[in-house]
């Protein structure tokens, strides 16, 4: 075996999903008829669930145009296509010396992020038959995170909701 | 994370495939040989791409298979260093962490690798397992009843690529040993952003709030 290019080219995880769904790989459980191997179903499991799986062609192609100005490394836009930061704190690992070379601009960024990037998929709701108290408001925090606009007053009324959450559950188990 | 890889290789395909068009025929032979497989400085082999060129088809003397010399693309796993990946906390023991992609799974945090400083709370009655503790903040919220910044499985794990090594087979191992892994990803969560994803969370709200 030879190895002819070692790196005939970097893929976005939105490429790799978008082919082994023209494989045929889907998440209903027609899984054994579709020629996909059971550890590419595994790839296909994880990337179904992180940013990648709403995202199409003109997004990433979008995104790509409109942050030419901002000068970033390959490695940096491509971790946040996969990634798709939306806040600060999110980006901020991504993108080496962001002080230095953005300052104000790095909000500009996230900005241009949430602008064009399609949202992750939302946290399913918690199963009324889980006993986890903890997990289910861990669920509620992600949920929130993905509705992206928090405001303060949005946030008191989902935690003033949740404790009923939890009463209905009680009821219902 | 994944690249394509220009492979040429020298393939036999065994007469009961013969059957079948060339093409699917290489292709599921490639598929045996490779998916799921580390090549060592290419990484974990996902997916065959596409078939460049198929070229050959000789018989030699004496084998009743036809030899090809294939020309195909990869598709392989092998992240960056300084890559941000999102994963699953698989176990975590004193000496560190370790994660899971569900495809691939020997990813490890050690224990200077976290967040400073942090803390190991082991389980009772269980050899080695237990989970770390981020002491964030003053020592009075680290004394209190619920620390806040604990590393315990129910989220998912952002973590920074620190190094990827690929160790050489050994030759004998020991019976109780852990299996061989021919590639290993070394992370650190030692930066803001970095952790379990609902820690950053709260730091947004707690902005928010401001």
């Amino acid at each position: 075996m030879k190895i002819k290019e070692a790196n005939a080219g970097a893929l976005t995880n939105f490429e790799v999903l978008g082919f082994l769904r023209t494989r045929g790989a889907s998440k209903d459980p027609t899984r054994v008829i579709v020629p996909i191997a059971p550890s590419e179903f595994k790839v296909y499991d994880y990337l179904v669930e992180s940013a990648a799986c709403n995202q199409t062609k003109e997004h990433v192609k979008e995104f790509l145009e409109r942050c030419k100005s901002y000068k970033l490394a390959k490695a940096e836009v491509l971790n946040i296509i996969n990634l798709r930061p939306s806040a600060l704190v999110e980006i901020d690992p991504i993108i080496e010396e962001s002080e230095k070379r953005f300052g104000e601009q790095l909000e500009e960024l996230v900005n241009l992020v949430v602008e064009v990037l399609p949202e992750p998929p939302t946290q399913k709701l918690p199963e009324p038959e889980s006993n986890e108290v903890k997990e289910d408001t861990m669920d509620g925090k992600n949920m929130d995170e993905d509705k992206m606009e928090t405001v303060t007053v949005e946030q008191i009324d989902k935690d003033q909701i949740e404790p009923n959450e939890d009463g209905e559950q009680i009821v219902v188990s | 994370m994944f690249y394509l890889s220009l492979i040429e290789h020298t393939l036999r395909l065994p007469p009961h495939i013969l059957h079948l068009p060339v093409d699917e025929a290489i292709k599921s032979e490639l598929e045996t040989l490779f998916l799921d497989k580390v090549i060592a400085k290419l990484g974990l082999c996902i997916s065959v791409y596409d078939i460049r060129s198929i070229k050959g088809g000789f018989i030699f003397p004496g084998d009743g298979a036809s030899t090809y010399t294939v020309e195909f693309r990869l598709i392989v796993f092998r992240p960056f260093i300084g890559e941000i990946i999102v994963a699953k906390l698989k176990e975590s023991d004193a000496s560190g962490l370790r994660l899971s992609l569900g495809f691939f799974d020997d990813i490890y945090i050690p224990a200077h690798l976290l967040p400073t400083p942090s803390r190991f709370e082991a389980i009772p009655n269980t050899r080695n397992q237990g989970r770390w503790i981020w002491d964030f903040g003053d020592a009075e919220e680290a004394q209190s009843e619920e620390p806040r910044f604990v590393i315990d499985g129910s989220d998912p794990i952002k973590f920074r690529v620190d190094s990827v090594i690929y160790p050489s087979i050994p030759l004998e191992q020991p019976e109780n040993s852990k299996p061989f892994a021919p590639m290993v990803i070394t992370g650190t969560i030692n930066y803001d952003g970095l952790g379990p994803v609902s820690w950053w969370e709260e730091a947004e709200m707690i902005q928010e709030d401001e």
